[in-house]
């Protein structure tokens, strides 16, 4: 028996009928990790505590709801007592005193963390090349990126190793990734998942969610990262819906957005077409489509390259040598020991978001840039509380295409910033937002974005959900069609 | 975007820019800042600038000491320090 | 030419929570350093700081007792800059939506009274402590005190000289303690202070230049570096030069200040919301609760004890005027009748004694229960006052018990008439010289044989009885 390519659903009736034990799943584990170590998914390995619990688990059978299952961590929480390096020089050997609340709610529901996936630095990039611990490969194909910045996570489960993992969004680092490597990921609505021991970039953007193969073992892994906690103020008071009771509501009937203001002309014919498809299967299904406008849409990535630099400039104030993380070697003055740690510590993408953070921030330019940045963010907002008046879901291609080549976005970052353009507005207003596989082009997947209302992950689980029973996207694999 | 104000944002930020990357840098930051300008456009009167998503307020904790004593812990992770404080190159006030 | 003083004070309030502003650190003072040092007051990646109740309700104690206006949604803003004893790189303060403003407060110098507003008042976090003269070429941090809420209660330029300036903080100094919203101790540092001076001409409207003086944390040293500010900014007008706006060091060894200029290069603190943090509100019902919890005030306590214990003015001002002062006299109050001679010794001698040691009464050793029990045995005439006095030093020097202290010295007054006749006889027949002379008309003598007497008694005698036996003996 192996676990390859397996989902969460299927491991766990694989325990449960003694086909595998927990043991030896993750020896099988770390047998993919090394077999795919030129993917460079991931930094640091938990391989010696992930083989006590499995041990653990094997001698006192666990009902807990992922007892056993095998899962992948983003960089990018603290984990206690595990290098925690958010892919950054500056935090390569910070070793965290305390565990991030996501990570506390997996692993009490049963999970086994493998280890901590590969990731942009400081979840600042579209395609894990800022990563300090270089690139990540995507595996369905060489010279491909797998997106990012949670593209460890979004390599590891494409290339079978896990089969789900934990990855943040904070525009479109969930989604864009799952796009790029044909598997399932959700950013739930901003606040469903505390961010307490999430190393901060955007603090008002930033989302924890699931990645997965598909759409159900996304419900099964929120049902579990969900909590209101209460070291975060902006973890929400709402009731915690179980995830997988809507999952096979009927779609007749429901109301699918499409976006009118939104110019498709500049993406590929068959981007186009692979789009539209799945939103026939949803009409066959018994959904309608409808005409929405977000006239302010084409104004997300502006605003979010203000906002988001803006708050990485303060965030990233507390990496400074002085007391934890990296110092340069023998400062001379207490500026050269700021300046040396820093210019040192972080990569070039990370400072260009801190100058330019710097620089919206700065007096004089406050009200032009930062003021009117969050100013269009609240026009962006009621763009989509309008839309949701009418419609229960917006779908959208979630990338501009399939997997690009390493180096190919050039020198320009703005290019790569535009690679998040239909993905960055989920964040700035705060909603959940989803990517599903939901085509291959020249034998590369590609994502659909089904973006929902304040609070309604159950709504665009079912809709993904529904899609992948009438649906085989989410079966591929590097190696074929997954049985 | 001139090389002064990249000297003072820098200066800000605790960022030294190398020199032949400062060129790319301007060159990048000056065509970001461009890129963004076109905010410039939207009419925004009357709109209240929206800072965070949730438009809740805050939850807040009540008055005690919940903290242990992590001093040991706290030091050990530091780049540098005695078995009291952190410490860095003396700052001369 | 003339010149006026313009001067506003920022004074920093470290309000008197059990825990930190965004944490559950404690805010003990003097312990051991780093020990009170939670995962969020370190900065650690991946924390996030939640708001502490009480540090709004403390703040809104003061807005309330000022007159000042509450912002029942108050928001928080982060302001950016790098420092060794700032964990995050930015502080967290109230910038745009202050949870107070627009208050004011009387103050009082020796010969008028004034207003003085203030403008806001807000509520930031402290950082922690550098160590620069500890280690060799190192500077030592501790974080014990980051995060302790502070209330920053800023005036508006109106106060025209360093007496007023320090009458002001004296004013604020009693204000909060009489609160409880501070401790008021300042070697502690619980209060410190930055002043802005600038000088004009007589007469201008227009404001000069301003210099921001820093680190000043006594009454004394404010008076001091305003002082040497003003004199320094007069020189530098008078000399064609022109007053250059920045932050000055007062350095009270030598009594001057000093520019910072290194420090405020290219300083932008960009501040911008902090988005970690949703805004604060304070229902309705939170801020009646409050305003119901107010205690009295200096000024409504010196009108009761005027009017309800009939106190005379000057004595209900020194005793409502610090709070210490006015809880050991409604605290001895309880424990005797006789309040106005609580008054007259806590004026009298006990000021003495604390202005002698430069301590609080609240320092002292003296508690209300014991005071209170030494003016029962005044008026009960247990001891007399002259007694009283030397009991007085004695509790001042051990905090003993006044019982006690008369028991083991046997300081008892002679009440027993027969045993003070028979000594008033001995000391009228051993003094027969003065006899006659008293006798011919030198009033003045009795004085001297009330002496004797008392001498003779080791002051134990009561002095009234004494009066009557003498005056009888001598008819």
């Amino acid at each position: 028996m192996t676990i390859k390519y397996k989902t969460i659903k299927e491991i766990k009736s694989m325990i449960s009928q003694n086909e595998i034990s927990n043991i030896e799943i993750v020896q099988e584990v770390y047998k993919l990790i090394d077999e795919n170590k030129h993917l460079n998914a991931f930094i640091t390995l938990n391989e010696e505590n992930s083989l006590k619990k499995a041990e653990v688990l094997d001698k006192s059978s666990s009902n807990l709801p992922l007892a056993g299952i095998p899962i992948a961590q983003k960089d990018l929480f603290c984990t206690k007592g595990i290098r925690t390096t958010c892919a950054s020089n500056i935090l390569n050997n910070f070793i965290p005193p305390y565990s991030a609340t996501v990570i506390e709610n997996l692993e009490k529901a049963g999970c086994i963390s493998i280890g901590k996936t590969n990731m942009d630095e400081f979840a600042m990039g579209s395609s894990n090349e800022t990563s300090f611990f270089g690139n990540v490969q995507n595996p369905w194909g060489q010279k491909l990126v797998p997106g990012g910045s949670s593209g460890g996570s979004a390599s590891a489960i494409a290339a079978g190793i896990v089969p789900a993992a934990s990855g943040t969004d904070t525009g479109g680092s969930i989604r864009q990734p799952a796009s790029l490597c044909g598997i399932s990921g959700l950013k739930p609505t901003y606040g469903r998942i505390s961010r307490w021991g999430m190393i901060a970039f955007a603090s008002s953007l930033d989302q924890a969610g699931p990645m997965a193969r598909t759409a159900e073992d996304c419900a099964i892994m929120l049902n579990e990262m969900c909590s209101h906690d209460e070291k975060d103020t902006t973890s929400l008071n709402d009731k915690i819906p179980n995830f997988e009771d809507n999952l096979n509501n009927s779609l007749n009937g429901k109301k699918i957005g499409i976006v009118k203001d939104l110019d498709l002309s500049s993406l590929d014919n068959d981007v186009v077409a692979v789009y539209e498809n799945s939103l026939k299967e949803f009409v066959s299904m018994g959904a309608e489509l409808i005409n929405i406008n977000l006239p302010n849409l084409s104004l997300s990535v502006p605003t979010y390259y203000v906002v988001a630099p803006a708050e990485c400039s303060s965030n990233l104030s507390r990496f400074d040598g002085v007391k934890f993380g990296r110092r340069s070697e023998n400062p001379k003055d207490l500026e050269e020991l700021y300046i040396q740690t820093r210019s040192e510590g972080f990569g070039d993408e990370v400072k260009r978001r801190i100058l330019i953070g710097s620089y919206v921030l700065s007096a004089g330019y406050y009200d032009a840039y930062y003021k009117k940045a969050q100013q269009v963010r609240r026009l962006i907002k009621n763009d989509f509380d309008s839309a949701f008046k009418n419609v229960d879901v917006i779908m959208t291609p979630t990338t501009r295409g399939p997997a690009f080549e390493m180096g190919s976005k050039g020198s320009d970052p703005i290019q790569m910033y535009l690679e998040d353009l239909f993905t960055i507005s989920a964040n700035l207003a705060g909603l959940p937002a989803m990517s599903i596989p939901n085509g291959n082009i020249d034998n590369k997947p590609i994502g659909l974005q089904i973006i929902g209302d304040f609070l309604n992950e159950s709504t665009i689980l079912n809709f993904a959900h529904m899609y992948q029973k009438v649906t085989n996207w989410h079966n591929y694999t590097p190696e074929g069609v997954r049985q | 975007m001139d090389k002064k104000t990249v000297t003072t944002i820098s200066y800000l930020s605790r960022l030294k820019i190398d020199g032949e990357k400062e060129e790319k840098i301007i060159k990048d930051l000056d065509n970001i800042i461009e890129f963004v300008d076109q905010l410039d456009d939207v009419d925004t009167s009357n709109i209240e600038p929206l800072t965070n998503p949730l438009e809740k307020t805050a939850k807040t904790r009540t008055d005690e000491v919940t903290a242990k004593n992590l001093k040991n812990e706290l030091l050990e992770i530091a780049p540098s320090s005695n078995e009291d404080y952190f410490l860095v190159p003396r700052v001369v006030e | 030419m003339t010149w006026d003083t313009v001067i506003g004070l920022e004074i920093h309030v470290q309000l008197s929570t059990k825990s930190k502003l965004f944490s559950g650190g404690s805010t003990e003072f003097g312990a051991e350093s780093n020990t009170h040092v939670d995962l969020i007051d370190m900065g650690l990646p991946g924390v996030l700081p939640v708001a502490n109740k009480e540090a709004f309700y403390k703040a809104i104690r003061f807005g309330l007792a000022t007159g000042a206006n509450i912002n029942q949604t108050s928001t928080f803003d982060r302001k950016n800059y790098f420092y060794p004893d700032l964990p995050k790189g930015y502080q967290i303060t109230q910038m745009t939506k202050p949870i107070v403003e627009n208050g004011s407060i009387k103050i009082v110098t020796d010969d008028s009274e004034k207003i003085v507003n203030i403008t806001r008042a807000h509520l930031e976090e402290d950082a922690g402590k550098s160590i620069h003269d500890l280690f060799d070429g190192e500077t030592g941090v501790d974080l014990n005190r980051a995060g302790t809420p502070l209330l920053e209660i800023v005036s508006e330029p109106e106060i025209s000289d360093a007496k007023e300036a320090v009458a002001y903080f004296k004013a604020i100094r009693q204000l909060v303690t009489f609160l409880d919203i501070c401790d008021g101790n300042m070697a502690q540092g619980s209060m410190r202070c930055d002043v802005n001076v600038s000088i004009k001409k007589s007469g201008d409207t227009e404001l000069g230049t301003r210099a921001e003086l820093k680190n000043i944390n006594s009454f004394k040293f404010i008076e001091k570096a305003i002082n040497f500010e003003i004199d320094r900014q007069i020189r530098v007008i008078e000399s064609g030069e022109s007053v250059v706006q920045e932050t000055r060091l007062y350095d009270s060894e030598k009594n001057e200040t000093r520019s910072m200029r290194s420090k405020e290069e290219a300083n932008d603190y960009r501040y911008f919301p902090c988005p970690d943090l949703l805004p604060v509100v304070i229902s309705d019902k939170e801020l009646q609760e409050i305003k119901e919890s107010l205690p009295e005030l200096p000024e409504e306590k010196e009108m009761r004890y005027i009017r309800e214990v009939g106190l005379e003015e000057s004595e209900a001002k020194i005793i409502s005027s610090s709070k210490a002062m006015a809880n050991m006299f409604e605290e001895a109050s309880t424990k005797t009748d006789d309040a106005k001679l609580i008054a007259k010794w806590l004026v009298g001698d006990v000021s003495a004694l604390l202005n002698k040691d430069h301590i609080e009464i609240d320092e002292s050793n003296l508690s209300s229960e014991n005071f209170g029990k030494l003016i029962e045995r005044i008026s009960d005439n247990t001891i007399s006052g002259k007694i009283a006095k030397s009991v007085l030093e004695e509790i001042w020097e051990n905090g003993s018990d006044v019982d006690q202290i008369i028991e083991t010295k046997g300081l008892v007054q002679i009440q027993d008439e027969s045993l003070l006749k028979e000594i008033a006889r001995k000391v009228i027949d051993a003094n027969p010289d003065q006899v006659a002379a008293y006798k011919n008309g030198k009033d003045k003598l009795f004085g001297f044989f009330v002496g004797q007497v008392m001498k003779e008694t080791q002051g134990k005698a009561n002095p009234k009885s004494v009066n009557e036996i003498l005056k009888e003996l001598l008819q």
